[in-house]
């Protein structure tokens, strides 16, 4: 995870909107219809803790029609800049015919190669697609890209009960344990990760055998893996992609004083993750005593920033 | 073929069948009398026999089980319609641990025959294998068609014996003995109740060695009984006796192994079963033995003043801080209530793989299910990772087969099954009101149908049950005696017992020595204590059948709580699946109503429910409403039950760290992080906390290190971080 704190690093300081639009789909009964509405509507509650700058767009129930879908995403081709971040999140069912897959909606269902090339048209260089749906895996080849970070709630298109990942990625952008680097940001690697094991750990205390397991592609494979690492070159990515950014401590309007300190404090965090590289090699008793070091001087420096 | 040629070939059949008849019972009855070379002549005699059975009958004699089962495989082409080959052939499969592959060639025979008596016979064999209660209607079976069947006697005998039951066991063996006066196995039997009784020297050994001095088996017998009745010790002398007579004995060798592997003699054990698998006696207990001793090496074992705790390493961090204290506390327990010190320390293995475990302890009657089992003063246990979470208690199960180590030891194991099980699941209830046997479903039905036995009795329910749950009710029932007891009598009674039976006392006996009356008036009072306890229950069991099977999501929240507070009253103690305290607690929770949802979960906890989820949410409602010792008390429940989930650890952390209780904060925080969480500097945050407060400041440095290299601008650990360094 050492290179993907270093690629965070870079992406935290990229300039851009925000767009994120989430799409429920047709829950088939009147409990899935709630269900999905109310992860929709959380969703959308927690997303917009990015700010008043974030675009949040949330299609549910009978708005979520392929034709509404459609003409979201084609304002957003023409509104989104390639600097932007844009992300789509789908709630509901999914089902998959061993060919294709398509997300479940009012009237007509969209197939992923269908969303695929609505997306393609989308500018925006950093994309995330979570399609937490029935059947999700079967989508992911078609909608896996360079630049592109593709998750989704199951394996396969074979895994064709519904679902519970979602009700975990919307924990994963409320609960502060999903952000495991304490940066104040969920990245998409971390809510995935942290969604996953909420996910397994429900099945497990059900005493369910387990009908969904998430993967994750980001790296263009239309193979998604289960478990992103720099070993498989998965997730990469997926850590610069924040979702939850509700801190921002921009240089741009701080006194020279406190750029000076947010200059200092940025360069202690590179020494810091240079020195983690450098772990393995090194005397233990060494390396704890330049971690130390570094790691004090970063605690003091963050309490002058802070005073 | 010609007429003249069938005519032919039938006289020729004829004439091989009657002489390998009389050859294959010649060499049998050399083998029979210990005249090994001979026997061992004569087979190799039939092995040149121009027939295929006869053949067949010569390697098997040699333990050529390969070219044998060829053989026998060609003779049942050359008489497709014949039972007695498949009688045969199935003799062979049973010898080469294939009981499966045997029966059905004895179901075949009997098809073929219906009267064929020593199908029957095998076919009870197999039975007993398992120690099915269909043995004893099959070797009875025998009899009703071969009165004279004296091997059938002797299955009886043997079958009565593992029941427990001398009388019946010496009375078959004699009626065995009255048709041939070299019954062997029922003299076996015979000698097995002399030593089982103490008797070093048994006068059936010496009249067996007189017919075959090289009887080998008659001593495996004798293991075997020790075995059932897990006097280990006793059972691997006997397993070498019968080896010296007659090393060739695999299956003899292979559970000399078994028990050495029980009492915890891995390298001896690893000889025996390595002997046995190089003699290619390869059947599945040999080879799972040899490849759990080869997963040895992942244990750790740690020792303390009266204990050895073996855990697997990659749980060893997590479960060690909980169970050794608590099984430091058990032995002190016990100490001080049994009045005893053990010869040497107690040890404990913990198994995360249920398959490890029970390769552990296979062989022992009635061990679906088995949590744990004691060997001596060695005890093996699933650990609470083996199973699903909420399946098990491992601390009560850890209580219970503490209590056997105790007991066994004071009786020097000569305690009757049903007692030490009884009283195991009463120390369980004793450490923890909410542990030990519950009333399940089952319980109450066997209680409806009058399906208890007599205490006399109660070890049949154990080894050979009459119906599918019979071990789960005698568990039960067992316990209920012991609680019985101890409530009248107290615990000095129990002692008194306990003592009895170390002096070869029988039930009755120590009834009427300890608590003054006789068995039969302690069966009926007994039954009017328990009927007081559970008559309610009982009475309303069908009603409550009925009322869930009927249970319809009703229209209001307000309906749904009268269905389940009905369905609740009918069986109050039902904590089982979708227990109506689950139901009653969401309802209640659902409408906003925490305290009566708090109410219901409580209850739900100290009846000993153990859904997880359940017990989570009644501690998150503890805590919300300020029952902080409560929320702990849930807590501490749910360690005992799954010990692997991360949050309850750090939940019962942070309420103990707020509490003051930094020490035990410690111990949960260091469990979250044995979980490997995903939050990684949080977890060594908190656990820096709790150190900071128990005035570790050392460690504490490291762990909130541990959390800034994970996280370097995590901002309450850099806060921490400049207080330790200050």
């Amino acid at each position: 995870m050492k290179v993907l704190c270093l690629l965070f690093a870079l992406a935290s300081v990229l300039p851009g909107a925000n767009y994120y639009v989430t799409i429920a789909g047709l829950g088939g009964s009147p409990d899935y219809d709630t269900q999905f509405a109310k992860w929709a509507s959380e969703l959308e509650h927690e997303l917009k803790a990015n700010g008043p700058e974030a675009q949040v767009i949330t299609l549910s129930g009978n708005a979520a029609t392929r034709q509404k879908v459609q003409e979201t995403l084609a304002n957003l081709a023409a509104e989104v800049k390639p600097g932007d971040a844009f992300a789509l999140f789908l709630i509901g069912h999914g089902s998959y015919d061993g060919t294709d897959y398509k997300f479940n909606l009012p009237g007509p269902d969209i197939s992923a190669s269908e969303l695929a090339a609505m997306l393609n048209r989308i500018p925006a260089r950093r994309q995330l697609v979570v399609n937490m749906t029935s059947c999700s895996g079967g989508s992911l080849a078609a909608l896996a890209k360079k630049d592109r970070i593709v998750i989704a709630a199951t394996k396969s298109g074979t895994e064709k009960n519904a679902t519970v990942f979602a009700r975990y990625w919307i924990d994963a952008l409320k609960d502060p344990s999903a952000d495991t680097d304490k940066n104040g940001t969920v990245s998409a690697l971390e809510a995935y990760l942290y969604a996953q094991r909420k996910t397994a750990a429900y099945f497990e205390s059900e005493k369910l055998l387990a009908t969904e397991h998430s993967i994750i592609s980001d790296n263009g494979s239309a193979n998604g893996v289960r478990d992103p690492k720099p070993e498989n070159g998965a997730g990469i990515l997926a850590a610069a992609f924040p979702v939850i950014r509700p801190e921002s401590e921009s240089a741009k309007s701080a006194s020279p004083e406190k750029q000076r300190l947010l200059a200092k404090k940025e360069d202690l965090e590179a020494k810091i993750d240079r020195l983690k590289y450098q772990k393995a090699a090194m005397p233990e008793d060494e390396y704890k005593q330049q971690l130390t070091a570094l790691l004090l001087e970063l605690a003091r420096t963050q309490a002058e920033i802070d005073r | 073929m010609s007429r003249y040629n069938v005519s032919f070939a039938a006289a020729v059949l004829f004439v091989a069948v009657h002489v390998r008849a009389a050859g294959v019972n010649d060499c049998r009855t050399l083998k029979r009398h210990g005249q090994t070379r001979e026997a061992a002549a004569c087979f190799e005699r039939l092995t040149r026999a121009p027939d295929s059975l006869s053949r067949a009958e010569g390697y098997f004699g040699l333990g050529h089980y390969d070219v044998a089962n060829d053989e026998f495989r060609m003779a049942l082409k050359e008489q497709p319609k014949s039972a007695e080959v498949r009688y045969e052939w199935g003799l062979l499969y049973l010898n080469h641990y294939q009981p499966g592959d045997a029966a059905k060639l004895f179901e075949e025979a009997l098809e073929l025959d219906p009267n064929y008596a020593r199908a029957y016979l095998e076919l009870a064999r197999i039975a007993g294998l398992s120690y099915d209660k269909k043995a004893l209607d099959l070797a009875q079976e025998a009899l009703n068609h071969d009165p004279k069947l004296y091997e059938a006697h002797e299955l009886l005998a043997y079958l009565a014996l593992e029941d427990s039951d001398e009388e019946r066991a010496k009375a078959e063996a004699q009626k065995a003995l009255a048709i041939s006066n070299e019954a062997l196995d029922g003299m076996a039997v015979l000698a097995s109740i002399d030593w089982l009784g103490g008797k070093t020297q048994s006068e059936w050994m010496d009249r067996i060695l007189k017919i075959n001095p090289v009887y080998g088996e008659a001593y495996a017998t004798g293991a075997h009984f020790f075995t059932i009745n897990r006097r280990y010790e006793l059972a691997v002398e006997y397993g070498r006796k019968a080896l010296e007579l007659a090393p060739d004995l695999w299956q003899v060798r292979s559970d000399l192994g078994l028990n050495l592997m029980r009492l915890g003699r891995t390298e001896e054990a690893r000889k025996e079963l390595q002997d046995c698998f190089e003699a290619h006696w390869r059947d599945a207990q040999t080879t799972n033995a040899l490849k759990f001793l080869d997963t040895l090496g992942q244990y750790q074992t740690f020792q303390t003043g009266t204990t050895e705790l073996m855990l697997n390493k990659s749980e060893a961090s997590l479960l060690r801080p909980y169970i050794e204290p608590e099984l430091e506390k058990a032995v002190a327990t016990y100490e001080r209530k049994y009045k005893m010190k053990l010869p040497g320390k107690v040890r404990l293995e913990v198994y995360p793989n249920h398959d490890d475990f029970v390769v552990r302890t296979l062989g022992l009657p009635g061990q679906g299910g088995l949590l744990g089992v004691t060997f001596g003063t060695v005890v093996a246990m699933d650990s609470p990772s083996a199973r699903p979470p909420g399946d098990f208690n491992w601390a009560s199960t850890m209580w219970h087969e503490l209590s056997h180590v105790y007991i066994l030891t004071a009786t020097n194991h000569l305690v009757p099954r049903w007692f030490t099980e009884g009283l195991s699941v009463h120390e369980e209830g004793v450490r923890d009101a909410a542990w030990g046997d519950r009333m399940t479903p089952e319980i109450v039905s066997a209680l409806k149908n009058k399906k208890l036995l007599p205490v006399a009795d109660l070890d049949r329910g154990f080894v050979r049950p009459q119906y599918p749950t019979q071990v789960l009710v005698s568990y039960f029932e067992a316990g209920k005696v012991c609680d019985y007891i101890a409530q009248k009598w107290g615990d000095d009674a129990i002692l008194g017992m306990v003592h009895s039976y170390a002096g070869r006392k029988t039930t009755a006996e120590a009834i009427q020595d300890n608590l003054h009356e006789s068995i039969d008036e302690f069966n009926r009072d007994f039954q009017a204590w328990l009927d007081q306890q559970t008559a309610d229950t009982v009475r309303h069991f069908d009603d409550w059948k009925r009322s869930i099977a009927n249970a319809k999501k009703a229209a209001s929240i307000e309906e749904q709580i009268q269905q389940q507070t009905a369905i609740r009253d009918q069986y109050r103690t039902y904590v089982g699946p979708n227990s109506p305290y689950e139901s009653l607690a969401e309802l209640y929770a659902s409408k906003g109503d925490k305290a009566e949802a708090l109410k219901e979960l409580e209850q739900y906890r100290n009846l000993g429910g153990t859904y997880v989820k359940a017990l989570k949410d009644l501690a998150r409602l503890e805590q919300e409403t300020g029952s902080v010792k409560e929320a702990e008390h849930t807590l501490t429940e749910l360690n005992y039950i799954y010990p692997e989930d991360e949050e309850a650890h750090r939940m019962f952390g942070r309420l103990l760290l707020d509490s003051g209780d930094a020490t035990q904060a410690v111990r949960e925080f260091s469990a979250v992080l044995a979980l490997k969480p995903s939050d990684v500097a949080e977890s060594h945050y908190d656990l820096a906390k709790a150190l900071d407060a128990a005035h570790r400041t050392n460690e504490a440095k490291d762990q909130v290190l541990l959390a800034l290299e994970a996280a370097p601008g995590f901002k309450p650990a850099q806060q921490l971080l400049l207080k330790l360094s200050q």
